[in-house]
C-alpha cells in the first residue's frame, strides 16, 4: 500500500500536521521509534518518569557524543553513556510534547527580524526569517483554540499582536504564592504577569481538564489536560480512521529515486527486523537532533552527502535556548503563620512571567539589545530530585545525623522559589550535529555527535535578566538568593539544523519548510527555526507545523 | 522464567540453587523484584550473604548504610525503610545504571582493604566508633566519597520511591517529609519493569 504521507516522529511538530492531514481526507502513516503510551498508563511512578530510561532510550541501546570545550579551550568529544549527560526528551507516540512543561509564549514580531532590528554579533549567524509574525498569528491563534492553551492577556509593553483578545481556556489555579511574584515585581516597579500554559483548565471534547496533580513536568498526564501532541492531536486525528500509527518504529534510510525524490522509509521494528514504507510525501519531524541526523544518514546516489544536503547546510546552526536560572528560599518562620499557610500546601503552578525586558538598553554598547523573558516557578513536586540535591555541600557529601537533619530542614521548613530566563542562543558556526565516524547505535548506526558551541554575547541578557529575577525574589523575602547564566545547551529546547529561507544555497528548506532539494520532503519540528527567539519554543513548533500542513494539504491536491 | 516463583514452594531445593536460579533469572533479564524479595529475606542475605555479595561484604554494607543513614530518632533508619533489600534488589536490576552498580560492589572491597591497610584490621572487626572514622576517612578521597554517594542515593531511593519498589513501605519516607504523593501512584501492571509489556499488550491490532 502507498500512503499519502508517511510522518516520521509524532511529537509537537508531528501532531498538527497528523491532525491537519487526517481531517482533510487523505491517509496518514506515522513511524514513531517509541512505545504508544495510553493516557492511563500515565503514572506518578518517579522510577518511571525519572529514574530509569522508560519514557527516553537507555544509554546502551541510543546515546549521543557531545563535543564541549576543555579548559585548555580544544574541542572534546564524550559520549553520553560515559558523561551520563542524558540527551533525550521523549520518545513515545506523542514524543517529548508528553512530558513538557508546558509554559507556553508566542515569538514577538522582532523575533521574526533579528538581523534587521539589532545587527549582526560577531561570530553569530544571524537572519531575518522568511515569513513575519503576522504568517504565523493565525497559527498561533489555532493552536490556542485546537491544542489548548489557558492564561489570562494582560497589557504590556511588549505584548504581540492578537486576532484573538484573550485565551480560549482561562488561568489554571495556582498557588497564592504567585500573588507574592506580582507584588514583589510590582514594588520593584516590574510587571509581573499571568503566564500562558498549554494545559487546559476546562473539558474539551473527551480530555478533561488539569487536575492539578502538580506532577507535571517529565510526568505524563494523567487527565489530557496537557496539551501533548497524543492527547490534543493524535488521538482526534485516530478518530478520523484515516491514520495508522506505527510504534516501536525506528526509521534509519529514505530512499530516493533519480529525481531525488523519496520513495520509501526504511525503519527497523520492535524485532529489529528491517522494513520499507511507501508514500507520496514524506514529513520529518524527529526533534531537531535527531531529524538532522536522519538526513544525513539517508545517502543516496543523487544526494551522497545525505539527504537535502547537497549544499552542505544539514546540521548547521542547531539552537538551544540560553538561559539563566537561580533560586531562593522562602522560609516559615520568617513569615507569620497565616502568609505561611497560604503557600505551604503542595500546588506548585505558579504561571507567572516578566515580559518588560524583551528588549533591553546595554550599557555597554549603549544600543538595543535583544533581552528575554523570566518565568517564575517554585520546585517540582517529585521528591527524588530536591533529595539528591542535598547530599552535597559544595563538594563535600553530607551524611548521617547531619544529612538527615538537613534533608528534614528543607522538606519542611522552607520553600524554593525559582525562576527561569530565557534568551536567544545566537546561532554560531560551533554549534552543528554531524554524524559520529565511530560511535553506533544499537541496530550499527552512527550516532548523532554534537558540537555545542555557545556564543559568549548570550551571557549578557542572561546576566540582566538574572539581576532582575533575583531582585524580585529578594523583594519577596526569600532567603539566599542566587542564580546564574548557564553556558550548557537546554537539552530539552532544541531547534534549528535545517534552517527554513529563500536561497537553496545557505538554507535547508524553503519558507514553507519543504526542502530545497526534495521535491517530497518537508521538515515540521523544530528544525526550520533560524534564529529561537527568547522563549520555550513548543507553541511557535505547534503553530508552524499547522501553518505548513495546509501547504502540504496543497501540495497533496494538486497531485490528485 | 515462571518456575522461579513456583519453585519456592520447596524451600530446601530453593535454598541450595537460590544463588544459580538467581544468577540465571538476572542472565535472562526476568528477574522482577517480587520474584527477587520472594527469594531473599533480609536476614537469609544478612547470613549467608547472596550471589553478588558474600557474608561479609553484606556486613560491611550494612553497617556503612546505618553510618550513612543513622536510626538516630530523627525519622526512619534503614531497616524501618527496608533500605538493605531495596539496594540488593537494585544491584541485581539490570535496567540500573551498570557502573554504579559495579561501583557500589567494588566501594565494599575497597573499604576492606583500607581499613586493613590503615588500621590492620577488617572493617567488621573495628568498634563502631573506628568505623564512623573509617567512613569519614573514606569520604575524603574523591573514590570514597563517590563510592557513598551512590550508596546514600539508593538509600534516598527507598526513603522516596514508590512503595511498591520495596522501600518507603507504607510512605513511612514521604510521611516524614511531609511529602503528598502524586495521584495515580505506581501499580504493579505500570511498575517500571512490567510497564512497557502493559503498554504494548494494548496495542490496536493492525494488519503492519
Ligand atoms: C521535561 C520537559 C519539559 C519541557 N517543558 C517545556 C515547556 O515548558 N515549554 C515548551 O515550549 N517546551 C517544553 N519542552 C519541550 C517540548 O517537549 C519540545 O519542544 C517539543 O516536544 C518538540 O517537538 P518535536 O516534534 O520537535 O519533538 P518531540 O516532541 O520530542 O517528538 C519527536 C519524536 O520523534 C521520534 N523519533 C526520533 N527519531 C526517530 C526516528 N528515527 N524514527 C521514528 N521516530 C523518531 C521520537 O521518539 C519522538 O517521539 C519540555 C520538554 C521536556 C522533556
Amino acid at each position: 500500500m502507498k500512503y499519502d504521507v508517511c510522518i516520521i516522529g509524532s511529537g509537537a511538530g508531528a501532531g498538527p500536521v497528523i491532525y491537519e492531514l487526517a481531517q482533510a481526507g487523505f491517509n496518514v502513516l506515522v513511524l514513531e521509534k517509541g512505545p504508544w503510551f495510553k493516557t492511563e498508563h500515565f503514572t506518578k511512578d518517579d522510577m518511571v518518569a525519572t529514574r530509569r530510561a522508560i519514557y527516553t532510550p537507555a544509554f546502551k541501546d541510543e546515546f549521543h557524543v557531545l563535543e564541549t570545550k576543555d579548559a585548555d579551550g580544544n574541542w572534546k568529544a564524550v559520549p553520553t553513556h560515559e558523561s551520563r549527560t542524558d540527551f533525550w526528551n521523549g520518545s513515545a507516540v506523542g514524543g517529548s510534547s508528553n512530558f513538557m512543561s508546558a509554559y507556553f509564549h508566542r515569538l514577538k514580531p522582532n523575533d521574526f527580524r533579528l538581523l534587521s532590528e539589532y545587527g549582526n554579533i560577531q561570530d553569530g549567524n544571524m537572519v531575518d526569517w522568511p515569513i513575519t509574525y503576522n504568517d504565523l498569528e493565525p497559527y498561533y491563534t489555532k493552536v490556542e483554540h485546537v491544542v489548548g492553551v489557558s492564561g489570562a492577556v494582560v497589557p504590556h509593553k511588549h505584548l504581540e499582536p492578537r486576532s484573538t483578545p484573550d485565551y480560549p481556556f482561562p488561568p489554571l489555579v495556582t498557588n497564592r504564592i504567585s500573588d507574592w511574584f506580582t507584588a514583589a515585581g510590582a514594588k520593584k516597579g516590574y510587571n509581573v504577569i499571568p503566564a500562558a500554559r498549554g494545559i487546559i483548565s476546562l473539558p474539551k471534547g473527551d480530555r478533561n481538564a488539569c487536575y492539578l496533580s502538580n506532577y507535571c513536568g517529565s510526568f505524563g498526564c494523567s487527565s489530557d489536560g496537557k496539551s501533548s501532541s497524543r492527547a490534543a492531536l493524535i488521538n482526534d486525528a485516530l478518530k478520523t480512521g484515516n491514520v495508522e500509527i506505527r510504534p516501536d518504529s525506528k526509521v534509519f534510510h529514505l530512499e530516493t529515486n533519480e529525481k531525488n525524490e523519496i520513495i520509501k522509509a526504511w525503519y527497523y521494528d520492535l524485532a529489529g527486523l528491517k522494513n520499507s514504507v511507501e508514500a507520496t510525501l514524506f514529513v520529518v519531524a524527529a526533534q531537531a537532533v535527531e531529524t538532522s541526523r536522519l538526513l544525513l544518514m539517508s545517502k543516496n546516489p543523487s544526494s551522497p552527502n545525505g539527504l537535502a544536503n547537497n549544499a552542505g547546510n544539514v546540521g548547521k546552526n542547531l539552537i538551544f535556548s540560553a538561559v539563566a536560572t537561580g533560586s531562593g528560599f522562602i522560609h516559615f518562620d520568617d513569615f507569620p503563620a497565616e502568609k505561611i499557610a497560604e503557600i505551604n500546601n503542595p500546588m506548585t503552578f505558579v504561571n507567572r512571567t516578566l515580559v518588560d525586558f524583551y528588549e533591553i538598553d546595554d550599557s555597554q554598547s549603549g544600543k538595543k539589545i535583544k533581552g528575554g523573558i523570566i518565568d517564575f516557578l517554585i520546585e517540582h513536586s517529585n521528591p527524588m530530585p530536591k533529595a539528591v540535591k542535598n547530599k552535597k555541600d559544595g563538594d563535600r557529601l553530607v551524611y548521617g545525623s547531619e544529612f538527615k537533619t538537613k534533608l528534614h530542614t528543607y522538606f519542611t521548613t522552607r520553600k524554593k522559589v525559582r525562576f527561569e530566563a530565557f534568551t536567544d542562543w545566537i546561532p554560531n558556526d560551533n554549534c552543528y550535529v554531524t554524524l559520529d565516524p565511530e560511535q553506533k547505535d544499537k541496530w550499527g548506526d552512527p550516532v548523532a555527535r554534537i558540537r555545542l558551541g555557545y556564543h559568549e554575547s548570550n551571557k549578557i541578557p542572561g546576566e540582566f535578566l538574572a539581576g532582575i529575577s533575583k531582585e524580585i525574589l529578594t523583594e519577596m523575602g526569600a532567603r539566599d538568593v542566587s542564580g546564574a547564566v548557564s553556558t550548557g545547551p537546554t537539552v530539552n529546547l532544541q531547534a534549528g539544523g535545517c534552517r527554513f529561507g529563500n536561497d537553496p544555497k545557505t538554507t535547508v528548506l524553503t519558507k514553507d519548510c519543504r526542502a530545497h532539494e526534495v521535491p517530497n520532503l518537508y521538515v515540521t519540528d523544530g528544525s526550520f527555526m533560524p534564529t529561537g527567539g527568547s522563549v520555550p519554543y513548543t507553541f511557535t513548533i505547534y503553530a508552524n507545523a499547522f501553518r505548513v500542513a495546509e501547504k502540504i494539504i496543497d501540495q497533496l491536491k494538486s497531485k490528485l | 522464567m515462571a518456575q522461579f516463583s513456583d519453585n519456592i514452594d520447596n524451600l530446601e531445593h530453593w535454598q541450595t540453587n537460590r544463588r544459580q536460579v538467581i544468577k540465571a533469572a538476572i542472565l535472562t533479564g526476568t528477574l522482577s523484584q517480587l520474584s527477587f524479595l520472594q527469594a531473599c529475606t533480609a536476614n537469609q542475605l544478612t547470613e549467608e550473604g547472596n550471589d553478588l555479595l558474600d557474608a561479609n561484604q553484606v556486613g560491611i554494607l550494612k553497617s556503612v548504610m546505618e553510618i550513612l543513614f543513622p536510626n538516630d530518632g530523627n525519622g526512619p533508619g534503614i531497616d524501618d525503610l527496608h533500605a538493605f533489600e531495596y539496594i540488593m534488589w537494585v544491584l541485581h536490576d539490570t535496567g540500573s545504571y551498570e557502573k554504579y552498580r559495579n561501583l557500589a560492589i567494588e566501594g565494599i572491597t575497597w573499604a576492606d582493604e583500607q581499613t586493613q591497610k590503615n588500621q590492620q584490621k577488617n572493617y567488621l572487626e573495628l568498634s563502631q566508633a573506628e568505623r564512623e572514622q573509617a567512613v569519614a576517612h573514606f569520604n575524603e578521597t574523591d573514590y570514597g566519597t563517590e563510592w557513598l554517594s551512590i550508596i546514600l542515593t539508593y538509600i534516598l531511593e527507598a526513603l522516596l520511591l514508590d512503595p511498591i519498589y520495596g522501600g518507603n513501605p507504607d510512605g513511612i519516607g514521604w510521611k516524614w517529609l511531609n511529602h503528598t504523593p502524586g495521584y495515580p501512584q505506581a501499580t504493579e501492571e505500570l511498575r517500571y519493569e512490567n510497564i512497557l509489556k502493559t503498554v504494548r499488550a494494548a496495542y490496536p491490532k493492525t494488519e503492519s
